[in-house]
């Protein structure tokens, strides 16, 4: 075959992209996407087990079985599968260290790490084919169901998939955001000591300061060192809010981002013919990541403050 | 006008002027970066790192709108 130049191999991709968005046209139609927020569970089985936890159960199986083979016969200078693993290993490890000093990265480490692996492992194993189109359901009614174009749909309609996306369950990020909320507290009470912890959300030294001012005599000093008091008090109290706030807002902003991207791809595999669907594709894989970077960082920068001593702080 | 018609209104209102917020945020974001990017073009990698940072905080609040219009529309039946 004689050498293709530049503009020929870009005409030829444009003819086969339109190639296989025509024959996505006539003969692939999709049923329309029926969405639940909340995971279905697996009918048949005595207890009830979600589609969303076959998933997750899913991704420790994977995430065990690629660390177990790196680390198996483990040598100075790594093979290659060991090489693989040790570049997202160290990545994550030069994130927590660089960011949170050398002792303190090494501590933090293992639960950012597994929090980011495990986030992401469940986005990026959604997107394999096999999920969410493989269940219980039922055949299409005998004229079929109709697609978005041409065609109509003669299948069998998915109801309950086997499997889901596991960070669409609402549980999963939240079980995350807890544990990360009780990872803060702990190394907070553990490296500062309990009393020193808490006079960050209950400051009631510049109170007792007052009070003993007015004790003394000193009436206007005592009154406006009373005031700024009890509005470092009023600050305590909004930091404990916002502590349990965080929980919820990485909950939503977890869930929120993959349910968004779960819904998207439903929705564009059944409106546009096959081949457009790929950029998007690659989008949600994109956000899998960011997302779980997201949610590592946050909590890895709550446990540097939250380990950070107040005076240091201001 | 029945409700259902209320209820979709409602969806659309919601994704729509909740996402006006972080639009506008994450443009500011955005200005930022490229500002500090283009007068340090060393400090590429924490300013993109923080940069992300900045833009998913952004992001999080246009999808608790996009859930509560997602909640609306597909959840609710009236």
């Amino acid at each position: 075959m004689p050498k293709l130049g530049c503009l020929s191999k870009i005409i030829i991709a444009v003819i086969v992209f339109l190639v296989l968005t025509v024959v996505g046209l006539l003969f692939f139609p999709v049923p329309p996407p029926e969405v639940h927020l909340e995971a279905e569970s697996i009918p048949g089985l005595p207890f009830f087990i979600t589609n969303t936890l076959l998933a997750s159960l899913l991704t420790i199986l994977v995430l065990v079985v690629i660390f177990f083979t790196a680390t198996r016969r483990m040598k100075l200078v790594p093979g290659r599968w060991q090489s693989a693993v040790e570049i997202v290993f160290e990545w994550v490890l030069n994130l927590c260290e660089e960011n949170a000093g050398k002792e303190n990265g090494r501590r933090f480490f293992p639960i950012v790490a597994t929090i980011f692996f495990y986030i992401i492992m469940a986005a990026l194993l959604s997107l394999l084919p096999g999920f969410e189109v493989i269940g219980y359901g039922h055949p299409a009614p005998p004229e079929g169901v109709p697609g978005a174009f041409a065609g109509s749909y003669h299948g069998w309609i998915v109801d309950i998939p086997l499997l889901r996306k596991a960070n669409t369950d609402i549980n999963f990020p939240l079980a995350l955001a807890l544990v990360s909320f009780v990872f803060v507290e702990f190394m907070g009470i553990k490296t500062l000591g309990f009393s020193r912890y808490i006079s960050r959300f209950i400051s009631l030294g510049e109170l007792i300061r007052g009070l003993g001012l007015l004790l003394r005599g000193k009436i206007r000093l005592g009154i406006s060192a009373i005031f700024m008091g009890v509005i470092e008090l009023f600050a305590g109290l909004i930091e404990i809010i916002s502590e349990f706030i965080r929980v919820v807002s990485l909950t939503f902003r977890l869930f929120g981002n993959m349910t968004a991207g779960m819904i998207l791809l439903l929705i564009i595999s059944f409106l546009t013919p096959w081949v457009v669907g790929v950029p998007f594709y690659g989008l949600e894989a994109l956000f899998g990541f960011v997302q779980a970077l997201i949610f590592a960082g946050l909590t890895l920068a709550f446990a540097i403050i939250a380990v950070t001593p107040r005076e240091l702080h201001e | 006008m029945d409700p259902n018609a209320w209820r979709l209104l409602a969806a659309g209102l919601a994704m729509g002027l909740g996402a006006l917020g972080p639009g506008i945020g994450i443009g500011l974001v955005g200005w930022g970066a490229l500002q500090a990017l283009g007068r340090n073009p060393e400090a590429r990698g924490p300013i993109m790192t923080n940069m992300i940072l900045a833009i998913a905080f952004a992001e999080a609040v246009a999808i608790y709108a996009l859930i509560v219009a997602i909640i609306l529309a597909m959840v609710v039946r009236l």
